[in-house]
């Protein structure tokens, strides 16, 4: 209500017309790009509005500062549905910002991952999210803090926008260096059979390792392919039961989508109508095999039959919001289960052990790297828009450098988990008192808690 | 111990900044503390240099067992600009060939290590990469690249009790007498003794591996005593002079593994041509469809015909003779495979299989049908001796259209043979020996084993191959012809 307000009272200012306003609206009109000026006057208003997100408009003492801009949207094709989400949205400075630092810290923490990968800290497993940052940011933008996530094992990403730091993902991957004990003067290493968890700092406490992290109403990447799809929709389930108004978004890759117990939870999530949103983060390749080789339809979008579906372009993280934000609603007002379809692109190979360039050209990532990826497109949206300038923009990515580069630090100095860790957290309750178990032989009993 | 190993290194790398920070003189305090803030910033990929700063990169591990490998090729040239996932280099694991990309975006500023060089280990320092707009001529190459080593990797190592440098290691008055008579730093031997107790045994195990010689005291007291730790006993000396200080942490000791798994082993470099032998025959038993055929070939007319003969010629002379004929009776079967079909040889070049030292070579007696028995034998006699010597030309053992590998001076009864591509046929002969027959008459029987091509040699083509062979040994007078 306020922002219409507020975007009617600016297109009537009559300060919005100076020559040099006109020039840059025009060269963004031409880039499909509308953006609406705010002026100092109305500065006021909207640092009194209470913010949206929780965040402080940033007063700052240029009269021209640009606060808000509406960009146009790309279009998403929608299956079973009346109308789809918005044609365009607004975004604000703060939100901009915000996105902007959130995509910048998980490419690098990405990448430091990678490094670290190569000069084998990290072991095992380790799928990087480089690439798809847009779809997990666009996503969390626009549902509440309460609302459940489950997703894959390519789960970094998620798991830093849930909350964990980033010193507290890289911690969890780095592997322990060396876990030998000795019983009866014989000696095991369990290097090897816990290769890929990491720290005992970690934030699965370095038992979990690259697919197994988690926070508040986070349920985690998970290991085993399309297996956390049927688990949503019991958390959607347990939503309805509780009818406690959170909607659960299952996410789940081109890969998954092709199998049985995916369509087993459409049918149930519709049959019950479930407040659960399908992700389908559709990044082209199913391993090595890409879609058009693995899916007997490409739209997975529509693939749920009977549930609506859209089909949206992860690689813009404003159309994701926007989408999300369509879908959110949805489910959330009782109409059942909604799919989406996000198109999005990982620059990395499946996992650390594919080089990615088997099966797709080196031409065809540079070529996405260059045209399409969403860092990138935001950062010419808040530049082009005014929304922020280089030197915003250079401070965020300082910042980020240096958050993950401390984190890099953090990890690799992290103890490691000690041996009789092994033995806790088997039990959610601490009303195991005194309770053993047993270890790989009958000589090792240990007390879980 | 990973905060000990991390910070060990950290203090390490502060030293060695505060030093070059030194040389620059008093008057650059301010560069100190910015030399100390990015040093902790980027800690594992940046130091800073002549306010330059550079990102460095180290030979990623591109597969799991990687520790080592090439650098087959530079991609991008010194001063050329990256891209996040432009290729780097080619580099060469253990496993295969495997792009290295960039992450990072920059500028190439320096390749460390040029294309071409072998065994580079996983995060040793291959080149650097500084920012868009810095001047790559003021980029200096670290003097010491082990001031970025791998935390992880430094604590790897100090986790084996037995050579964390920190602590004094347990021996008996035997061991050290003998690891001063060495002169050995008994930090870089394994210890297998209760509680990382150093025994004689490893020693001596490790003296064996390594090959130490014998050094009389005295004679090597070398510069190395100022690289040892001040808590090491003053019996030790040794080591690599070219690595200096850095040697204390990382033992150069035959890994820990080869001491736990009791048994000692020897590594065999290959030859070339036991290289060549594995690559050929892997690729014969694996690709070739073989099939076997044996007979057993009455031999006594021929050992009776043999000792009458005034010229000295062996057994094995008249079974290449009676091959070869045999070849000129059966001609399907002397043929090679070209890659896609079977091509008829028009000459009968019997290839005989002679031990070297190095490993079985096979020379040809080429047209050996129409030699004579004499001949051949003086032909081969020729060529064993100086396939021996390792002389012989290449044409002289290259080609052949037809193997026989013969061991019945070794006693053997029968064996079968791998094919030597692309011929079709190898035969294998066994020892004569003494058998009844069915008339208990006592014979000398020997047994030829044919291994054949089957795309090329049918059995029935084998069998009656065979038949001519056994034929023909066993009808000396044939052989004359």
């Amino acid at each position: 209500m306020l922002r219409a307000g507020l975007r009617s009272l600016t297109s009537t200012s009559p300060l919005n017309k100076p020559d040099l306003n006109t020039a840059r609206t025009y060269e963004q009109l031409k880039a499909g790009v509308s953006i609406k000026m705010r002026m100092g006057c109305i500065l006021k208003i909207i640092v009194a509005s209470p913010s949206k997100k929780g965040l402080l408009v940033r007063a700052r003492g240029l009269a021209s500062e640009v606060n808000e801009a509406e960009f146009e949207l790309s279009d998403c094709p929608i299956h079973k549905l009346d109308s789809g989400p918005a044609k365009k949205a607004v975004l604000t400075r703060d939100d901009g910002l915000h996105f902007y630092r959130q995509m910048q810290v998980i490419r690098r923490m990405e990448n430091a991952a990678s490094t670290m990968y190569k000069s084998k800290v990290i072991r095992g497993f380790c799928h990087l999210y480089s690439g798809q940052e847009a779809c997990a940011i666009g996503m969390q933008a626009a549902i509440h803090k309460d609302d459940s996530i489950i997703t894959a094992y390519r789960c970094h990403a998620w798991t830093y926008i849930r909350g964990i730091p980033v010193a507290d993902i890289l911690s969890e991957l780095a592997a322990p260096c060396m876990l030998m004990y000795e019983v009866n003067d014989v000696k095991y290493d369990l290097s090897e059979k816990l290769k890929g968890e990491g720290r005992k700092n970690g934030c699965s406490k370095g038992k979990g390792g690259s697919m197994h992290m988690y926070g508040h109403e986070y349920y985690g990447g998970n290991g085993i392919v399309g297996a956390q799809v049927p688990l949503g929709g019991g958390i959607a389930l347990a939503h309805k039961y509780r009818d406690n108004g959170q909607i659960c978004v299952t996410l789940y890759g081109d890969g998954a989508a092709n199998q049985g117990q995916v369509f087993e939870t459409y049918n149930m999530a519709k049959l019950w109508d479930l407040p659960v949103i399908f992700v389908c983060e559709n990044n082209g390749y199913g391993m090595g095999t890409s879609v058009e080789r693995a899916a007997a339809t490409t739209e997975y979008h529509t693939r749920g039959d009977y549930i609506p579906g859209i089909k949206v372009d992860g690689m813009d993280i404003l159309t994701v919001r926007e989408a999300t934000r369509f879908a959110a609603d949805f489910t959330r007002s009782g109409k059942g289960p909604i799919l989406m379809e996000l198109t999005t692109y990982r620059y990395y190979g499946h996992s650390m052990s594919d080089p990615g360039t088997s099966y797709r050209s080196r031409d065809e990532v540079q070529s996405i790297r260059k045209t399409r990826d969403p860092i990138m497109s935001l950062r010419e949206k808040l530049l082009d828009s005014g929304l922020a300038d280089t030197d915003d923009i250079k401070r965020i990515e300082k910042e980020a450098k240096e958050e993950v580069d401390a984190a890099v630090k953090v990890a690799q100095a992290g103890p490691e988990p000690a041996l009789d860790d092994l033995f806790l957290d088997v039990y959610a309750d601490d009303n195991m008192e005194g309770h053993k178990i047993r270890g790989c032989d009958n000589w090792i009993r240990q007390a879980t808690n | 111990m990973a905060a000990q190993g991390w910070l060990r290194t950290m203090q390490v790398s502060m030293n060695y900044i505060w030093r070059t920070a030194n040389i620059r003189g008093p008057s650059c305090i301010k560069a100190k503390v910015l030399c100390i803030q990015e040093c902790r910033r980027t800690f594992i990929t940046s130091i800073v240099r002549q306010a330059v700063p550079t990102t460095q990169i180290l030979m990623p591990a591109l597969s799991p067992t990687m520790e080592e490998g090439t650098i087959v090729k530079w991609v991008k040239k010194e001063g050329e600009a990256i891209a996040p996932g432009d290729m780097l280099c080619e580099i060469e694991t253990d496993k295969a060939t495997i792009a290295m990309d960039s992450d990072e975006e920059g500028i190439l500023a320096k390749i460390i290590v040029p294309e071409g060089t072998k065994n580079v280990k996983v995060n040793q320092l291959i080149a650097l990469m500084v920012e868009e707009g810095e001047d790559i001529t003021q980029v200096e190459v670290p003097l010491d690249t082990d001031v970025v080593t791998n935390p992880a990797e430094t604590t790897d190592h100090s986790s084996h009790s037995h050579t964390d440098p920190k602590e004094s290691v347990l021996m008996s008055p035997a061991v050290r007498i003998l690891l001063e008579t060495y002169r050995l730093n008994p930090r870089l031997i394994p210890a297998t003794g209760p509680k990382g107790r150093l025994l004689k045994g490893d020693v001596l195990r490790y003296v064996a591996q390594e090959g130490k010689p014998f050094t009389k005291p005295g004679e090597a007291e070398v510069t190395t005593k100022t690289a040892m730790p001040t808590t090491m006993p003053p019996l030790v000396t040794p080591l690599q002079p070219d690595k200096s200080e850095t040697t204390e942490a990382k033992p150069v000791a035959p890994k820990p593994q080869s001491a736990s798994r009791g048994t000692e082993y020897t590594d065999l470099p290959n030859s070339n041509m036991r290289r060549t032998i594995a690559k050929r025959l892997s690729e014969s038993k694996a690709n070739i469809p073989h099939t076997y055929a044996s007979t057993n070939c009455v031999m006594d007319s021929l050992i009776q015909f043999r000792k009458g003969l005034s010229v000295k010629v062996s057994m094995n002379d008249f079974i290449i003779k009676a091959a070869a004929i045999s070849l000129k009776q059966v001609p399907e079967m002397n043929v090679v495979w070209n890659g896609k079909e079977a091509e008829l040889s028009g000459q009968v070049d019997i290839s005989v299989a002679v031990a070297t030292e190095a490993g079985l070579i096979t020379p040809i007696v080429k047209t050996a049908d129409s030699l004579a028995v004499a001949e051949i034998s003086s032909t081969l006699k020729d060529l064993a001796s100086r396939a021996r010597e390792g002389k012989l030309k290449p044409q002289e053992f290259q080609g052949g259209s037809f193997t026989i590998s013969n061991l019945g001076m070794y006693g053997i009864t029968e064996f079968s043979a791998v094919i030597n591509p692309p011929q079709a046929c190898i035969l294998a002969i066994g020892g004569t020996r003494l058998l009844f027959n069915a008339d208990e008459k006592i014979q000398s029987i020997m047994t030829a084993t044919l291994s054949c091509d089957r795309r090329m040699v049918d059995d029935e083509l084998a069998a009656r191959w065979l038949e001519a062979f056994k034929s023909n040994i066993e009808k000396p007078s044939r052989l004359l012809l």
